[in-house]
């Protein structure tokens, strides 16, 4: 017997279009973050809808739709792009944690007139963005749940099928290499004495 | 590392989940109680929330581009699309 679907329940299409549609801008956000490219960007964001679209009679209301799309998002992003972008499936992030990189780091700079953070705000968004994406994904993908995305860790957790100690940890130590990221984008854009 | 006693250190080595309000109550409230009495830790907790919050504002996308837009509407427009074999999710 057929399931029913968004496509022949007017109903649940409307709710579909209604719930589902104000998150596509963050997830676009979140496939460009994974991608890299805005052309897969915009294929993934399709698949996902896609499979929202034919999933969604199983998705049960009132429950965490933004962290199912983001499951659906990420699985499809594993599935499809990830082989094709033949990235390494895991990677080993910084050893040496330095628990606070970049405070001490600018907080030796002598920068006049303005508190280490606001060094951060001078780096211009597209390097923050490169930042994040020149992380390893094991390590990209909880940063960009939690500080992007605002997920908890349970959440994330459940969007990544990952025990949440492994999340923790993950997110910890991407958020370092992240910290290192930056750091090396100051000096580069000359915000910094290197 | 850090120069401090022993409230600093576990102050520090909780901050994330204290900033990613991840803390269960109890501990919390320790956390704050010593951050409002302890300069040099709520420095390193504000910089690490700046940080956070500037990740966040600097990596988010607000709108999707036009040509997604434009596929986006013509699925809805046309119920089911065509063109892609994609499984329901589970």
């Amino acid at each position: 017997m057929p399931q029913t679907t968004a496509q022949d329940d007017p109903a649940l299409r409307a709710r579909f279009e209604r719930d589902v549609l104000p998150v596509l801008p963050s997830l676009y956000g979140a496939a460009m973050r994974l991608t890299r490219n805005p052309t897969d960007a915009e294929d993934l964001v399709q698949e996902t809808y896609l499979r929202a679209f034919r999933g969604f009679a199983g998705f049960q209301e009132g429950t965490n739709l933004k962290a199912w799309l983001y499951r659906i998002l990420t699985n499809s992003y594993i599935n499809t792009y990830r082989k094709k972008q033949r990235e390494p499936q895991t990677v080993d992030g910084p050893d040496d944690l330095d628990e606070w990189y970049l405070f001490d780091r600018l907080g030796a700079q002598s920068v006049e007139g303005s508190a280490e953070d606001e060094v951060l705000d001078r780096i211009p968004d597209e390097d923050v963005k490169r930042a994040l994406e020149s992380l390893p994904e094991n390590f990209r993908l909880p940063v960009l749940l939690a500080d992007v995305e605002g997920f908890s860790y349970k959440e994330i957790a459940e969007i990544m099928d990952s025990p949440i100690g492994t999340v923790m940890s993950r997110l910890h130590r991407g958020r370092k290499a992240l910290e290192r990221a930056l750091w090396e984008t100051a000096k580069e854009r000359g915000l910094v004495d290197g | 590392m850090v120069d401090c006693g022993p409230e600093c250190e576990e102050t520090l080595r909780q901050i994330e989940g204290f900033l990613d309000h991840e803390l269960d109550p109890d501990l919390r409230s320790k956390i704050e109680r010593h951050l409002s009495g302890c300069g040099s830790c709520t420095d390193r907790a504000a910089f690490q929330q700046h940080l956070k919050e500037l990740v966040g504002s600097k990596c988010a996308e607000r709108q999707l581009p036009d040509g997604l837009k434009e596929r986006i509407g013509q699925l809805m427009a046309g119920g089911e699309p065509s063109g892609l074999d994609v499984q329901p999710s589970a």
